[in-house]
């Protein structure tokens, strides 16, 4: 059997997506073994970056030299995967989407003239996106099932319940219910409702569910006493790219949600 | 089988000489209130969030390991449980989970974790919240031992064979009662889902309102008493190791019709909302002749959005 060809790179993020990859720990051997690794920048130094099976690709659009990267991969790969919020949704850094509306790139690189700025974007607002493994950061678990599952010629299958579905199996009670702001039912879940086991709210980092109810989670946190402005931010914080309709809900004046 | 009386003052008491003997499970208020082994506190302000189902019909059920090639059968195990303190809608509940686990299917996982327990009801003189709608939903006798709360001292009614075994064991506590439980003490008056055929009533509006304030967040199928659906999902721990698991599953989530290509046959979150009130109240009865809800409230009390779907109901003429 010829192995995958597989490439990991990163474009603008923190790369902690990648040290998911990296932190498999006892299986990370056994999982580069399956696959044949041609590039992976981040640790490797030789890197052949021409024909590909599988890329992974972590990082958002905010440079015209991730575009061009970007567009490169794309070309020479058969599947692109968004690994991770930033490849998935812009996670934060997409959050000046919904900010500063004029650019300020030349106060900020004042001494660095060679920073070519774009809105910062996620990855399928350039390509088309195969397969997404979200979540910032996203789960070990998760990208070792995706990696098996390819190995082995099967379709990966995206999990898409409301992360409420899987904090009901672990036995948590609603934080809803004690006014705690939490976005999970209208998020993708996956996560083992990692968040709300240690206390606090689903700030909603894997993105919406396909059928997410905004207006009506909109109405519950204003009901639980939160102003336009914090709701708003919440729902943008980590996915706002992926709501549309959060634009027309937050910024009309006269919503009455 | 006879009645007796545990005055107020001994329940505690009582309760922690059981638990010598083998796990107590009472409603305790944490965040919630659940069902947890007894540890000097109990609540009966409102009926538990958390339902007995998940002590039975567990959440996550291990069926098999796979280690390298090797698959490895998952024994189910077993322990002696007491329950006190569960309702009647439970009680019922529970008595349909096993004519499903234990009747129409034998369940071994299900069969492990229900043999062996005792059950000790505890019977509401008044509905413990708003959301209860169990008059008329044809709540049964499924228990060891029945308490009915008064002022200051239970009424404690036997009312099967373990139950008698039970009271002979701790007989110090109790009082033999000169006194039989009648249908006064019995009845309690909660609001009332009006039944018919509902398939009838399937396309009408005034649903609408209910499947537009609707998530679809699975908090009333999992907070169900009697929902019993579940899925099968391979789980990695290492790439060699791994387990295959039974988790609950939601009709109301797309992933329940998912098929391969992708289709999925309750696509649009109407037929899904609908599905969930529908099966409990309609198709149920049809194929068992009797209704799956037992009118327990939850999946109204548990629901973000608090959907009376039952006052939906009621109003359609
Ligand atoms: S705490 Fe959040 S994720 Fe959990 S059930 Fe409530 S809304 Fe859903
Ligand atoms: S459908 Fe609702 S009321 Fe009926 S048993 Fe389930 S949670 Fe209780
Ligand atoms: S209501 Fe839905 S989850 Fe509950 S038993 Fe019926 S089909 Fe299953
Ligand atoms: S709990 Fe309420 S909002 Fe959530 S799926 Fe059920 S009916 Fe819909």
């Amino acid at each position: 059997m010829t192995k995958l060809k597989v490439g990991f790179y990163g474009i603008t993020g923190c790369a902690g997506c990648q040290l998911s990859v990296i932190f498999q720990e006892d299986d990370l051997l056994d999982l580069l073994e399956l696959v044949e690794i041609r590039a992976w920048p981040f640790i490797k130094d030789v890197n052949d970056d021409e024909t590909f099976d599988y890329v992974f690709m972590e990082g958002l659009v905010a440079t015209n030299e991730d575009k061009e990267r970007l567009l490169k991969i794309r070309k020479n790969t058969k599947i692109l995967i968004a690994l991770g919020a930033c490849a998935h949704t812009g996670c934060v850094p997409a959050y000046r989407h919904f900010t500063l509306q004029k650019n300020y790139a030349h106060l900020l690189y004042e001494k660095n003239k060679n920073i070519s700025d774009v809105q910062p974007s996620p990855i399928d607002s350039f390509v088309q996106v195969d397969y997404v493994i979200p979540g910032c950061p996203p789960s070990k678990q998760e990208i070792r099932t995706f990696l098996k599952t390819v190995v082995l010629g099967n379709i990966p299958k995206s999990y898409d319940n409301p992360v409420c579905t899987e904090c009901k199996l672990h036995n948590n009670g609603c934080l809803l219910e004690v006014k705690k702001p939490c976005l999970g039912p209208i998020t993708r879940g996956g996560c083992n409702a990692i968040c709300i086991n240690g206390g606090l709210e689903c700030w909603g980092c894997r993105g919406p569910t396909d059928d997410a109810n905004l207006p009506v989670m909109v109405t519950i946190l204003r009901k639980q006493g939160h102003g336009l402005k914090f709701i708003k931010d919440r729902l943008v914080t980590f996915a706002g790219t992926k709501m549309p309709a959060v634009r027309k809900l937050v910024y009309d004046k006269n919503n009455k949600a | 089988m006879g009645v007796y009386t545990l005055p107020r003052s001994q329940l505690h008491l009582f309760l922690a000489v059981l638990s010598k003997r083998s796990p107590v499970y009472v409603p305790v208020k944490r965040d919630a209130i659940r069902f947890e082994p007894y540890n000097g506190t109990i609540d009966f302000s409102d009926n538990a969030y958390f339902p007995i189902k998940e002590h039975f019909f567990r959440k996550r059920e291990t069926i098999l390991r796979f280690d390298g090639q090797k698959l490895i059968t998952v024994r189910p195990t077993s322990s002696k449980k007491i329950f006190f303190g569960v309702r009647r809608c439970d009680l019922t509940a529970l008595k349909h989970q096993d004519s499903i686990f234990q009747k129409q299917y034998k369940d071994p996982w299900y069969k492990a974790q229900r043999a062996n327990t005792i059950l000790i009801g505890y019977h509401c003189a008044t509905p413990p919240n708003k959301y209860c709608f169990c008059d008329g939903m044809g709540l049964e006798e499924y228990q060891d031992l029945m308490f009915y709360e008064q002022k200051t001292q239970f009424l404690v009614e036997v009312t099967s064979v373990k139950g008698a075994a039970l009271i002979k064991k701790y007989r110090r506590f109790f009082k033999k009662a000169n006194k039989r439980i009648t249908d006064a003490d019995k009845h309690i008056k909660t609001r009332k889902l009006r039944k018919r055929d509902f398939n009838a009533i399937y396309d009408h509006h005034a649903w609408t309102a209910g499947v537009n304030k609707c998530l679809s967040c699975t908090a009333c199928t999992a907070m169900c008493p009697t929902c019993y659906c579940y899925e099968l999902h391979d789980e990695l721990d290492t790439l060699k190791h791994g387990t295959r698991c039974r988790i609950w599953s939601s009709c109301q989530v797309k992933a329940f019709t998912r098929i391969a290509g992708n289709h999925v046959f309750r696509e649009q979150r109407e037929h899904r909302f609908k599905h969930r009130i529908y099966h409990q109240i309609q198709y149920f009865r049809e194929q068992h002749g009797f209704d799956l809800c037992t009118g327990c409230g939850r999946c109204i009390a548990a629901c973000p959005t608090r959907i009376d779907w039952v006052s939906i109901a009621n109003k359609i003429t």
